[in-house]
C-alpha cells in the first residue's frame, strides 16, 4: 500500500516564548497584508495573584481539521482538503470571497482579503513545502515549540514529538453534534493551561473537547445524523435562496477569469 | 515655501527615482558578479539564495536571504551559523522591512528650515559630503580637532569609523555600552581579565538570571539554548521585578526588590563559603582573594538580605544550596544591559565571584573569543596624531577604570552642555540615536542645540537625523558590505544580496569618501569595500568568490588555552588590587541604592521580543507584531491612585513628564512601573513610530557609576496621576 501521508502540527506549549518570530516570517513568506495574519500566539493571561504567577501562550493557525466545517460552507468549491496531504487548502482562482467558510471556522482561522476579495490563511507554506523546507513558523521557531510533519512517519520531528509528548491536548471542538478533529496536536502544556484559560479560543463562545493529559485524542467520530443545520442545512438554505445569484457570480467570476486569460494570450 | 525647499513627505515622492544613475558608482559590486552568485543557488522556483549577516540587533546571525528578481523576499537564519542554528527572531525575520521602509532617507539631505522643522533639500554626495567636511575643517581649525564630537553603535565598521575621528584626532568618542553594559564589561575585567566569558548550555544542570530576560530580550541562540535547557529540565532561577515571559518559563521567579541583587548574591555567596560547599581546589588553584572574601561576607547573612530584598531567607538559602550542588555545571549569567543602579558594578562583582566559587570555568563558562580574530590582515595605516586634550566624558581623568573603546556616553553629552574642560561644537554620529537613547532627552536637545553643526549617517531620519544640518543616507545591511567577523573558528560576511534603494552608500565608503575631504585619506587606503575585505581575508589564504558563496571560510584552528586569565595575577581575581589602587572596594560590599519617596515607583525599562533599542519602531512588520506600549502598573497601586487600565496617565520625574496609557497588570511589584524603550519618537520622517507611546527617555535621570561609567536607568522614580 502507498503511504499515506498525516500531516500535522504539533505544538510544544511549554516551549513558545512568544516572541512572534512566527508571525513575522509568516506575513513575510505569504504576504499577508498589514492589517490580517494568518497565524496567532494566543496569550492565555495571567493566572494567579502576584507574585504566584503563570502564564502560558498557544500559538495556533489553520487546524487542516479532520473534517473541516469550511468545506462544507463553500459554495465555489474553492475550499477543499488536499486528497493527497490532508491539508486544507483555499483555491483563490475559484474563491469568490463570500466569507462563509471565515465565519463556518470555529477557530477563526480564516480571514477575507477585502482588496483581493479572496479568503486566505494557512496553507502550511505549500510553496516550501514544495521546496523542501518546513513551514515558514516551524522553520525559525526560537523556542522549538512549532513542528510539523508527516504523523504517518515515525521518524519525522512531529512524530516523535508527540510519542514522547508528556501530554497531548487537541482542540476537538464539536461543530453540530461531530468532530472537527484538528490537526495541530499540543503536547506538554503546563497544568494551569490545560485546566483554564487554553479552553478560550478568542471571540468564541463553543466549547472544545479536550483530550485529557496522556491520553492520545480519539479519533473523530462523524455520522448523517450528528450532522446539523450549520453543516447541512445552511448551506442548502444558502444554495436555495441565493442559487441563481451564486450560480451567476461563480460563472462570472470564471468567465472573467477565462476572458482574461484569453485576452492575455 | 520656497520652490527649492522639501518637506519630508515630498521627499520621499521622490526618492525611488534617483536611484539608477548613481548607484552604479564604483562601490556596486557588479550586477553581473551578484547574478550569477544568485543562480548558483537557485531553487526549483527560481529564487536564488544568497548568505550574509544580520544588523537588527547586535547578536548578528547568520542570514541566508531568498532573492526573487532583484528583491529580497524573505530571510532565513543560516543552519551553518552559530548564533542563529538556522533561526531568527521576529526582528531577523522583519529586516527586509528596514530596507524596503517607505521612510528610508534615498539621498543625502541638507537642511533648509530650522533644526527640528524637518526640512530638507535633497543633495548629491559630493555637496552632502563637502559640507560635512567644510564644517568639521572649520571647527578643527577655529576651536581644535578635539571639539568635534564623534559617536556610533557598536557596529562592523567601527574600525574604520575609529581611524575618521582618531585620524582627525579627537578623544571624543561616545558609543550606546555605558548606557548598556559598562558595568557587566568593567567587573568580568577586573575579576577574569575579559570582558565576557562565553557561556555553554550544553553540560548546564542550573541557571540564575538576574534580570537577564532572555526571552524578550532575545539573542538568537542563546534563547533557544535556555528553552532547551528548561524542555530538558533544568532549573531557571529568575530575579526580576518583572513578571516577564522569562519568568514565566522559569521554575522559579523571585519578585526582587529593584537594585537589591547585590544583597541577594552577597548572601549566595555568605552560605556556599560559610557551609564550605565551594569548590576548594578551584579556588585555590585559580584564584587570589578567597580568605578576604570570607571576611567581608560573614555579615550578609539570607536574614540580612531577606529584610533587603523582600526574597525570604530560606528562599535564598535554598537557592544556595540548589546552585553549590549543580557545582561546576551551575550558571549564574551576568546579564546584559546592566545598567540599572549604582550599586550594578558590584552586583556583577558579585556574580562573577559566584560563578568563581562552584568552579564552572571550563563547563559552564569560558574563555571570551575575540571578534575581530588576530588571523585577519587590514588596509595599512600611519599612526594616529597625537591627541592631548582631555575627553569630554571624563575617561580616563576622572573615571580611570572606563575603557576608552566605551566611555561614558551620558558624561559626554553633559560635557558639551557644560563647555567642560572645553566647549565641543561639531557632532558627527553613525548609526545612532542619542536624542532617544541619552537619559534625559531635553538635556540631549540642548546639547544639539550647543553645535554648529550636527552630521547624522543612518537608514531614516531618526530622532538625531531630524534636528541635523546634514543627513547621510547609508546602505541597509541587506544591500552593503561590512568588513569581515570572526565567530569561532570561521570568518562570516555581510554582503549585498539586492542592489542599493536610491542613493545609498556603505559606511566604509561614506568613511573613506569624508576621510579624503579631511585629508585623512592615508587611514582609507582601500579601493572599495570587496578590496577591503580582500585585505582582510589576505593572510589566511581563501578565495574571495567562495567567501561570498558560503558566506563565511575557516580560520585557522586555534586551541584556546582554558585556565587562564589576563589579569595582573594570572587567576580569577576575587580581591581586585586594581580596584584597591583606585581606592574602590577590591571586595563587592553591600551600597544601598536610593529608593523611591513614598507615592512614587521605581521606572523600570527593560526589552521587548520585537524591538531593537531605537531603531526598529518604524518597521511595519514589527510594528504589526507589537503590543500597544503601556506604563505598567501593579492593580494594588492603580486602585490606591484611582486609576483604571487603559487610563491617560501622567508620569512624573525629577527631569521630565509624559503621558501615556496605563496598563494593569499583576506582572510587577506594587511599588514599581515600568515601560518598554525605544517609543515615543519626535521625527515625523518616522511616519509608522511616530505619535506611538512615550519616551522613557524623557523621565531618566542622568547618573554615572564612578567604576564603570554605567548609566543607572533604575534610579529614576516617578509619580504618576490621571492625564
Amino acid at each position: 500500500m502507498a503511504h499515506k501521508p498525516h500531516y500535522a502540527f504539533v505544538i510544544d506549549v511549554a516551549r513558545c516564548i512568544d516572541c512572534r518570530a512566527c508571525q513575522v516570517a509568516c506575513s513575510v513568506e505569504n504576504q499577508v497584508p498589514l492589517e490580517h495574519t494568518r497565524i496567532w500566539v494566543q496569550d492565555l493571561g495571567l493566572l494567579g495573584e502576584f507574585p504566584a504567577l503563570k502564564r502560558s501562550f498557544v500559538p495556533y493557525n489553520c487546524m487542516h481539521c479532520e473534517k473541516p466545517p469550511c468545506t462544507e460552507v463553500c459554495v465555489a468549491a474553492a475550499t477543499y482538503k488536499d486528497p493527497a496531504t490532508g491539508l486544507v487548502l483555499v483555491d483563490q482562482e475559484a474563491c469568490i470571497g463570500c466569507g462563509f467558510c471565515v465565519d463556518a471556522c470555529p477557530y477563526n482561522a480564516r480571514y477575507l482579503d477585502q482588496r483581493r476579495g479572496v479568503v486566505d490563511k494557512c496553507n502550511a507554506c505549500q510553496q516550501r513545502l514544495e521546496r523542501g523546507q518546513q513551514p515558514a513558523c516551524v522553520a525559525t521557531c526560537l523556542g522549538g515549540s512549532r513542528l510539523f510533519g508527516d504523523l504517518n512517519d515515525p521518524t519525522s520531528a512531529a512524530a516523535q514529538a508527540l510519542k514522547n509528548a508528556k501530554s497531548i491536548v487537541r482542540l476537538d471542538y464539536e461543530v453540530n453534534g461531530h468532530d472537527t478533529g484538528p490537526n495541530i496536536f499540543y503536547i506538554n502544556l503546563p497544568e494551569e493551561a490545560a485546566q483554564s484559560g487554553f479552553l478560550y479560543m478568542p471571540t468564541d463562545d463553543r466549547q472544545p473537547l479536550v483530550s485529557q493529559p496522556g491520553e492520545l485524542p480519539r479519533e473523530p467520530q462523524y455520522s448523517l445524523a450528528e450532522v446539523g443545520w450549520k453543516k447541512v442545512l445552511a448551506p442548502l438554505l444558502f444554495a436555495g435562496i441565493g442559487a441563481s445569484f451564486f450560480v451567476q457570480a461563480v460563472f462570472f467570476t470564471k468567465q472573467l477569469i477565462e476572458g482574461e486569460k484569453e485576452f492575455e494570450e | 515655501m520656497p520652490e527649492n525647499l522639501l518637506t519630508r513627505r515630498d521627499f520621499l515622492k521622490l526618492g525611488g527615482g534617483t536611484a539608477a544613475a548613481a548607484a552604479a558608482a564604483q562601490f556596486i559590486p557588479p550586477r553581473a558578479t551578484q547574478a550569477a552568485r544568485i543562480i548558483a543557488s537557485r531553487d526549483p522556483h527560481g529564487d536564488g539564495y544568497v548568505p550574509t549577516t544580520c544588523e537588527m540587533c547586535v547578536w548578528r546571525c547568520g542570514v541566508r536571504a531568498r532573492v526573487s528578481e532583484d528583491r529580497v523576499v524573505k530571510l532565513e537564519g543560516n543552519p551553518e551559523h552559530p548564533h542563529s542554528k538556522g533561526r531568527l527572531c521576529a526582528r531577523g525575520q522583519s529586516g527586509l522591512m528596514n530596507t524596503y521602509d517607505p521612510d528610508r532617507v534615498l539621498t543625502p539631505l541638507v537642511r533648509v528650515g530650522k533644526r527640528g522643522e524637518g526640512l530638507f533639500r535633497k543633495a548629491s554626495w559630493d555637496e552632502a559630503l563637502d559640507i560635512t567636511a567644510k564644517n568639521m575643517l572649520k571647527i578643527k581649525e577655529k576651536y581644535g580637532p578635539e571639539a568635534m564630537v564623534f559617536s556610533t553603535t557598536h557596529c562592523l565598521s567601527q574600525t574604520q569609523f575609529e581611524n575618521l575621528l582618531y585620524g582627525f584626532g579627537s578623544p571624543n568618542y561616545g558609543t550606546q555600552r555605558s548606557l548598556c553594559f559598562n558595568a557587566m564589561i568593567v567587573a568580568n575585567s577586573m575579576t577574569f581579565g575579559m570582558e565576557e566569558p562565553a557561556r555553554d548550555y550544553s553540560q548546564v544542570q542550573y541557571i540564575l538570571l538576574t534580570g537577564r530576560n532572555l526571552m524578550e530580550a532575545i539573542s538568537t541562540s542563546e534563547t533557544s539554548d535556555l528553552t532547551d535547557a528548561i524542555a530538558r529540565g533544568v532549573k531557571v532561577v529568575y530575579l526580576d521585578p518583572r513578571f516577564t515571559k522569562t519568568a514565566s518559563k522559569a521554575a522559579e521567579w523571585c519578585a526582587i526588590r529593584p537594585g537589591t541583587d547585590l544583597a541577594f548574591h552577597l548572601a549566595l555567596i555568605n552560605v556556599i563559603i560559610s557551609e564550605g560547599r565551594y569548590n576548594h581546589e578551584f579556588v585555590a588553584n585559580y584564584t587570589v582573594g578567597f580568605e578576604s572574601l570570607a571576611e567581608a561576607v560573614t555579615a550578609y547573612t539570607p536574614e540580612w538580605a531577606a529584610s533587603i530584598t523582600g526574597v525570604e531567607a530560606e528562599v535564598i538559602r535554598r537557592v544556595a544550596l540548589e546552585f553549590s550542588d549543580a557545582g561546576p555545571y551551575a550558571l549564574a549569567h551576568n546579564g546584559w544591559r546592566t545598567s540599572n543602579f549604582i550599586n550594578s558594578f558590584a552586583t556583577e562583582r558579585a556574580i562573577a565571584i559566584l560563578n568563581t566559587l562552584v568552579g564552572n570555568w571550563g563547563v559552564t563558562m569560558f574563555p571570551a573569543a575575540g571578534e575581530e580574530g588576530g588571523a585577519l590582515g587590514k588596509p595599512p595605516q600611519p599612526p594616529y596624531p597625537r591627541i592631548s586634550a582631555l575627553r569630554l566624558d571624563g575617561v580616563p581623568w576622572k573615571f580611570p577604570f572606563v575603557p576608552l573603546k566605551l566611555g561614558i556616553f551620558q558624561q559626554l553629552r553633559d560635557g558639551i552642555l557644560e563647555g567642560q574642560p572645553y566647549q565641543a561644537r561639531g557632532w558627527f554620529i553613525a548609526r545612532q540615536n542619542p536624542i532617544l537613547s541619552l537619559p534625559d532627552r531635553q538635556r540631549s536637545l540642548e546639547a544639539f542645540g550647543k553645535m554648529d553643526f550636527i552630521a547624522v549617517m543612518d537608514i531614516f531620519l531618526n530622532d538625531s537625523a531630524w534636528f541635523a544640518d546634514v543627513v547621510l543616507p547609508e546602505a541597509s545591511y541587506l544591500e552593503r558590505y561590512d568588513p569581515v567577523i570572526t565567530v569561532g573558528n570561521r570568518i562570516w560576511l555581510r554582503q549585498p544580496v539586492i542592489e542599493p534603494q536610491g542613493d545609498v552608500r556603505s559606511a566604509l565608503w561614506i568613511y573613506k569618501a569624508l576621510g579624503e575631504r579631511l585629508g585623512l585619506g592615508d587611514y582609507f587606503q582601500y579601493e572599495d569595500e570587496e578590496d577591503y575585505i580582500r585585505q582582510q581575508i589576505a593572510p589566511l589564504g581563501i578565495s574571495f568568490e567562495e567567501l561570498k558563496l558560503r558566506g563565511y571560510a575557516e580560520m585557522p584552528e586555534s586551541e584556546p588555552e582554558i585556565h587562564r586569565w589576563p589579569t595582573p595575577s594570572g587567576k580569577i581575581e576575587i580581591y581586585s588590587s586594581t580596584l584597591e589602587a583606585g581606592k574602590f572596594d577590591p571586595i563587592p560590599k553591600w551600597q544601598e541604592p536610593p529608593q523611591p519617596k513614598p507615592g512614587m515607583f521605581y521606572l523600570l525599562t527593560g526589552k521587548v521580543g520585537q524591538h531593537t533599542q531605537f531603531g526598529t519602531q518604524n518597521n511595519l512588520l514589527l510594528h504589526k507584531y507589537e503590543d500597544v506600549p503601556r506604563l505598567w502598573m501593579n492593580p494594588v497601586a492603580a486602585q490606591t491612585l484611582g486609576l483604571q487600565d487603559w487610563d491617560l496617565v501622567e508620569a512624573t520625574s525629577e527631569v521630565g513628564s509624559v503621558k501615556v496609557q496605563l496598563k494593569m497588570t499583576e506582572a510587577i511589584r506594587p511599588d514599581c512601573v515600568y515601560m518598554a524603550p525605544g517609543y515615543g519618537h519626535l521625527s515625523k520622517g518616522l511616519r509608522t513610530a511616530y505619535g506611538v507611546g512615550a519616551s522613557s527617555s524623557v523621565l531618566h535621570a542622568t547618573t554615572v557609576d564612578p567604576i564603570s561609567g554605567g548609566q543607572a536607568l533604575t534610579q529614576t522614580f516617578v509619580s504618576v496621576k490621571k492625564a
